[in-house]
């Protein structure tokens, strides 16, 4: 049986066959023998996620827009296709011509989250790649990585050959020129590597020793190549308006988490909250212009027929022309039938006239996001929000029609007291309180508050990248308090699984050591490990001890000023120096100013022109 | 004016089902940048319909969509705006402009023209085989599926035309809005005559033409009419 015989049967017995068949609107078909470079993108978690995700609409339109390379898509299948596959012997292909992912000569990961780093081996593995970089010949494709986990690439390290560290446009495009001369020159594969260490932003993981100390601590992470640096600078797209923006996103035939225009007004956040990794990670903020985003709202609405835009960025109500921005996309998208959608609200900056604007097409559910119950709580994480914001804005929306509202909380941040988690309870009822204070006649029927509780994660690259995660029996104690306090007539309450969370803060701050658990857990059958339905706690737990490493080591252990962390060696552009005085400052929840206030001096002022609101004098 | 559109469902993207094609004709619709009519009211949607829902896993010849236009646009314009926004396997062959007092499609939809490929050459021997003797019978029992159950029920009376070659199956069947004999019934009554009712028969199932009865009461294609 041919290979397209074996595929047709699968799919014919395969749940959910749309996420496998491909040929979607705007995907690009590239004629392979004219294209000399060929890039395998690879989404290490489900199709429906994998095509919300705009980072890889970006990426695919850059590499395909290059006449020498072209880029096809790949997602990790469900296990039912997985069992199939095995059992037709059908590898991993791709969306576009159904190749195999050996048949390219770079394979790129994203890395949005650390649990779906399980996928990424069940995906080489199907591919036909050797898991290690160190086993991988001659003829094996150069497997790369990118997104906001790269910044911690340790855990990767044995699997992935080069990083990618801060944002892709720029350097991708230079790492697969480097990789098309290796193709050309027939250079080896150790020469390849080496030449993409000297890339600004490239780190090369096998270029580096790593030694221990007899706690289990790192010791030291030294180069063992001139070609390596001592430290890896991430790179940084200056200025998102020349940068490349697709003027075209494919478009699935069946229904997707994100399924509209996506439009990123800016990248960056000057907001500063301590728990968030991408506020450091994204620095510094950088807007893209009105006109051009209008140009883009329109070429984009063109090329897709979405019926609906939303505006992307960590903090939208931070940009500074939005009520214009929304006005203008508004007069010009209502003859379309397109709504704009607002998400990501920060509750202290939505005009109330945008609020109103919105709701003249299409009226959803409003999300807040105050993180904490009380304003310690909130002060000791630096968000800048008060009760009274948070209220304002919340009659303002149920004045405004909006019935159904959603409050997002995380639990086990540093210094939580039962006081904390009480305080989240007593903000469900007074946002209660709001819609009943709006006369009967003015509100909109059918209240709903929606409370959800997230695990606190600590991150590297944040002020609590030192702070110990609480244990699992404490976080199950207090969702159990506040599956209590939250015992609200019109209030749901939703929280995450803490055992998930818990192996997210493993792999969050692990080290290279722990790279030999995933495999052991990969063994054992741990996939699609971000999904209830296939994660695996007790496997999971089975790898950790069969490779004599202690899980509460890397996700419970409270940090010291002078260890050496597995990730000092990326540079993010902000100071540990800066990271460590916010901890401190956190400690005594004391808050630190909004960037735009000035200068903070995190660090990135160390990159001349690089943020707008830099003092270069500041410490 | 509404626009009668006719349109392939290629064999790649046969397991999509009926309400994500069309979400992709609308989406179709809104690239092309035909003057489209809208309902009113608060979400506001394309109005259009299709003759009938084609099953997931089967692929479509001459399926055809209903269009109100919000302005006159030319069958021609139509054809070629639409196929520059389509995806390769949703091409548009034909237009018609008909009237706003023109019949429902799914009104006058009384039949299926369908060509099933037999995947497995021996199978596909033994079924056209036991095609005489089954038309034979004064009646031709089939499964037929309903949201909670199987039911027994006759497909004699609703099949119009019936021969095999070579690996395929052409079928003629009733379709209407109120009875079908969907292609799948068919396959198991004729493999319980052959005699292979236990075996799995992978068909790939094409619909060819949707039909309709014109004033001689001959069967013709629907948007004939």
């Amino acid at each position: 049986m041919d290979l397209n015989d074996k595929i047709e049967k699968i799919l014919e017995k395969v749940q959910k066959a749309p996420r496998y068949t491909g040929g979607e609107m705007n995907t690009a078909v590239k004629a392979w023998d004219e294209c000399p470079l060929h890039f395998g993108f690879c989404f290490p978690d489900t199709y429906e996620v994998g095509m919300s995700h705009l980072g890889l609409k970006i990426l695919y339109g850059l590499i395909n827009r290059e006449s020498w390379s072209l880029c096809e898509r790949f997602f990790m299948p469900w296990t039912d296709m997985t069992a199939l596959m095995e059992e037709e012997q059908v590898p991993l292909l791709s969306m576009e011509s159904r190749r195999p992912l050996n048949a390219f000569d770079v394979v790129g990961f994203t890395l949005q989250y650390e649990m779906s780093f399980s996928n990424i081996l069940a995906m080489l593995k199907m591919g036909g790649i050797p898991l290690e970089g160190k086993d991988r010949g001659e003829d094996d494709p150069i497997v790369v990585a990118g997104g906001p986990c790269a910044f911690n690439p340790e855990p990767l390290a044995d699997f992935i050959d080069a990083f990618m560290i801060g944002d892709g446009e720029d350097v991708m495009t230079e790492l697969n020129r480097v990789i098309l001369e290796r193709k050309e020159k027939g250079l080896s594969r150790e020469t390849c590597l080496k030449n993409l260490a000297k890339l600004e932003g490239v780190y090369v993981p096998s270029l580096y020793d790593v030694a221990y100390n007899p706690d289990g601590t790192v010791a030291s992470v030294t180069p063992n190549c001139p070609e390596a640096l001592a430290t890896v600078k991430k790179r940084v797209v200056v200025d998102l308006n020349s940068t490349y923006y697709p003027e075209e996103f494919p478009v699935p035939y069946t229904e997707v988490i994100f399924d509209r225009i996506m439009l990123e007004i800016m990248r960056g956040c000057t907001r500063g909250c301590r728990f968030c990794q991408a506020g450091i990670l994204y620095r510094p903020v950088r807007e893209r212009s009105m006109e051009k985003l209008i140009d883009l709202a329109e070429k984009l609405q063109q090329s897709t027929g979405y019926e609906e835009i939303s505006l992307s960025s960590l903090s939208s109500g931070d940009y500074s022309c939005l009520p214009e921005l929304i006005r203008e996309l508004m007069k010009r998208m209502k003859e379309k039938r397109v709504s704009i959608s607002l998400p990501s609200l920060r509750i202290d900056s939505v005009l109330k006239e945008s609020l109103e604007e919105t709701q003249q097409v299409r009226k959803t559910s409003l999300t807040f996001a105050p993180e904490a119950g009380t304003q310690r709580m909130r002060d000791v994480i630096n968000k800048g929000v008060t009760e009274a914001d948070l209220l304002e804005k919340v009659r303002d929306a149920f004045e405004g029609g909006w019935s159904s509202v959603k409050l997002y909380f995380m639990s086990g941040l540093p210094t939580e007291t039962t006081e904390d988690l009480d305080g989240i309870a007593d903000l469900a009822r007074k946002v209660i309180a709001e819609y009943f204070n709006v006369p009967k006649t003015q509100r909109a029927k059918g209240l709903r508050v929606t409370v959800s509780v997230s695990v606190f994660v600590p991150k590297p690259f944040t002020p609590f990248q030192w702070a110990p995660q609480d244990t699992l029996e404490t976080i199950i104690g207090k969702q159990e308090h506040l599956k209590q306090v939250l015992n609200i007539k019109g209030v749901t309450f939703h929280w995450h699984e803490p055992y998930v969370s818990y192996m997210e803060a493993c792999f969050a701050r692990g080290d290279r050591r722990i790279g030999a658990v995933l495999k052991r857990a990969w063994e054992k059958g741990c996939i699609l490990d971000g999904w209830n339905e296939t994660f695996r706690y007790d496997l999971w737990m089975e790898a950790f001890r069969e490779c004599g490493l202690d899980p509460a080591f890397y996700a419970n252990r409270e940090r010291a000023e002078d260890e050496i962390l597995p990730w000092d060696h990326i540079d993010s552009g902000v100071t540990k120096a800066f990271l460590w005085r916010e901890k401190l400052k956190s400690e005594r929840a004391e808050t630190t100013k909004d960037c735009r206030k000035g200068c903070n001096g995190c660090g990135i002022q160390r990159w001349k022109g690089v943020c707008a609101y830099a003092n270069a004098g500041s410490v | 004016m509404r626009m009668l559109a006719v349109f392939e469902k290629g064999e790649r993207i046969r397991h999509i089902g009926h309400l994500d094609i069309q979400r992709s004709v609308q989406r179709g619709l809104r690239r092309s940048g035909l003057p489209v009519a809208y309902s009113n009211g608060f979400n506001p949607h394309i109005l259009i319909t299709f003759a009938s829902a084609l099953s997931t896993g089967a692929c479509g010849k001459r399926e055809i969509m209903d269009v109100t236009m919000a302005e006159e646009v030319s069958t021609d314009e139509f054809l070629e705006r639409m196929n520059k926004a389509m995806p390769p396997e949703m091409q548009l062959s034909e237009a018609i402009a008909v009237d706003q007092k023109h019949p429902a499609l799914m009104a006058m939809l009384q039949a299926a023209e369908y060509d099933l490929l037999i995947r497995d050459p021996v199978q596909a021997e033994k079924l056209t085989a036991a095609i005489p003797a089954m038309m034979a019978k004064e009646t031709i029992p089939a499964m037929r599926k309903t949201k909670t159950a199987l039911k027994e029920c006759d497909i004699k009376p609703l099949i119009y035309g019936l021969k095999g070659e070579g690996q395929h199956i052409y079928a003629t069947l009733v379709l209407t809005e109120r009875e079908a004999c969907k292609p799948g019934m068919l396959i198991g009554a004729l493999s319980a005559e052959a005699g292979i009712s236990g075996e799995e028969i992978r068909t790939l199932i094409t619909r060819t033409a949707l039909l309709g009865r014109d004033g001689q009461g001959n069967l013709v294609p629907l948007e004939r009419l």
